[in-house]
């Protein structure tokens, strides 16, 4: 069997794999799918068009955290891949890695993370988020793994559109809310600050964002604390 | 024996890398599932094949067919809203019957199909995700069940065609949908900033202030989201909005 073959029969088996696990998976899920088809340690799938994000999925609490400090804090291999529409590959998560991330960096490194990557959501020209592979051991990818990869966003991509179509207008597909992995509480703390400090709302996710780094807390945990009033907010926090 | 079973494992991998490539190269989805058709009718032992998709209203529509009496058997079920496909399609699981000449299920178009020369039918749901797209109905010309693996195969060549189905809605649709994923994606988080502001003003928790951004929403006849929108961008007072009479109504 020539190269060709086992290339085009490997694909098929992916496409097939996955395109099956899919079917009959809820959207919340996928993200299982994609870490047992692609064989990595872990996996995340986050929803972003425009400025808007919106979590997806995740293979476990840890890659849950790691997503979301992608957004609180504005860097990450998942944000690079968004913006420039490519994949982003860190297979080690060593001091060059640390200086262009720092806070994804260390969050990652304390939950035994070695290696990331990101595969921008693409489909027909249209982007609707970011796949995240994350790996214990550090290595790149096999180039077979990375056209897998590719393959299998973008039939996520598909899904995606696919549910967001059956929508109603304003709302989000079914399966796409990203259940539990959704912190309205940070949408809600930033509201809250924004009142306080008479500040627009996006300021005050920055102020957030800021005291949440400065007292060493994950900023979902602060501001479920600023909803339940267990932390007031302060006129100095800036 | 065995030189048999590798010629069909090599037919059957020849048809999955057709498809794959079709859809990694652009295509016309009615060339793609009809092609789809003559590949199961090839593989699957089948007399014939054809696939019923979903329109926008939910109409099923005959999209391909492996010839043209098979065409009209289906065109049958359609129009007499009766037959194997259009349950698959309402249940979302695979629909079949062994020998037609005696089915009581869908005694017209048992005749139909039996005098077509199809004695037995097995229809499979297109499924991705939550969606049920359509179905791919196979009819065997003698009283026949599939086997458990013929049924695997099938199922794997219905999911591929879901996929390419999918892709060519989007590939019309996709901006549209993309735009309205990220309005969906907004509306969210804009709702719950403006709980935020309304909770810190009034000094209430925020179910409380949830109730009131619905009130004043209500009463000032506009959407709760364009509202929001409003008050986080500074368009709205927030004093105003707080004060809103909460109503307890769901």
């Amino acid at each position: 069997m020539n190269e060709t073959d086992a290339g085009g029969t490997r694909a098929t088996r992916i496409a097939v794999a996955f395109a099956r696990e899919a079917a009959k998976s809820p959207a919340g899920r996928m993200c299982r799918v994609c870490r047992d088809v692609l064989q990595v340690s872990g996996a995340g799938l986050t929803l972003m068009v425009g400025q808007r994000t919106g979590p997806l999925c995740a293979t476990s609490p840890d890659v849950g955290t790691l997503e979301e400090i992608q957004f609180t804090s504005g860097e990450g291999p998942c944000r690079d891949a968004f913006t420039s529409n490519r994949s982003v590959h860190a297979p080690r998560l060593d001091d060059a890695a640390f200086a262009r991330w720092p806070s994804f960096v260390e969050v990652a490194r304390r939950a035994g993370v070695a290696g990331v990557f990101a595969y921008p959501l693409t489909g027909t020209g249209s982007s609707v988020g970011v796949m995240t592979l994350y790996q214990h051991a550090p290595g790149d990818l096999t180039s077979t793994q990375h056209e897998d990869c590719v393959a299998v966003a973008e039939v996520i991509t598909a899904t995606v559109l696919s549910l967001q179509s059956d929508a109603r207008p304003g709302e989000l597909g079914q399966g796409l809310d990203g259940g539990e992995l959704y912190r309205a509480e940070i949408h809600q703390a930033a509201g809250m600050l924004a009142v306080k400090l008479d500040v627009p709302v996006a300021e005050a996710m920055v102020r957030l964002r800021a005291h949440a780094l400065s007292i060493d807390v994950p900023i979902s945990e602060l501001c479920a604390d600023i909803v339940a009033r267990r932390v007031q907010l302060e006129d100095d926090w800036r | 024996m065995a030189e048999q079973r590798v010629a069909r494992e090599a037919r059957v991998a020849d048809a999955f890398v057709e498809l794959v490539n079709q859809l990694a190269v652009g295509f016309d989805v009615v060339d793609l599932l009809t092609a789809l058709t003559s590949r199961c009718v090839e593989l699957l032992d089948a007399g014939a094949a054809g696939i019923l998709l979903a329109d926008t209203q939910g109409q099923l529509r005959v999209m391909a067919a492996s010839s043209e009496e098979i065409r009209l058997v289906e065109l049958f079920q359609v129009q007499n809203a009766q037959g194997p496909c259009l349950d698959s399609f309402a249940a979302g699981s695979m629909v079949s019957s062994d020998d037609l000449t005696t089915e009581s299920r869908w005694p017209g178009f048992a005749a139909v199909s039996v005098a077509a020369g199809f004695i037995a039918v097995c229809a499979i749901p297109l499924r991705l995700g939550p969606r049920v797209l359509g179905a791919l109905n196979l009819f065997m010309t003698r009283p026949k069940k599939l086997t458990a693996a013929q049924i695997h195969l099938a199922r794997a060549l219905a999911d591929v065609a879901s996929i390419a189905i999918v892709q060519g809605e989007l590939a019309r649709q996709s901006e549209l949908v993309q735009g309205q994923l990220e309005h969906a994606l907004q509306s969210r988080i804009v709702i719950e900033q403006a709980k935020g502001m309304i909770a810190q003003r009034a000094a209430t928790d925020m179910d409380d202030a949830f109730s009131r951004l619905r009130a004043f929403a209500r009463s000032t006849n506009r959407q709760l989201t364009e509202v929001a929108r409003n008050l986080t961008e500074g368009a709205l007072d927030v004093e105003q909005v707080s004060a809103a009479v909460a109503d307890r109504r769901r």
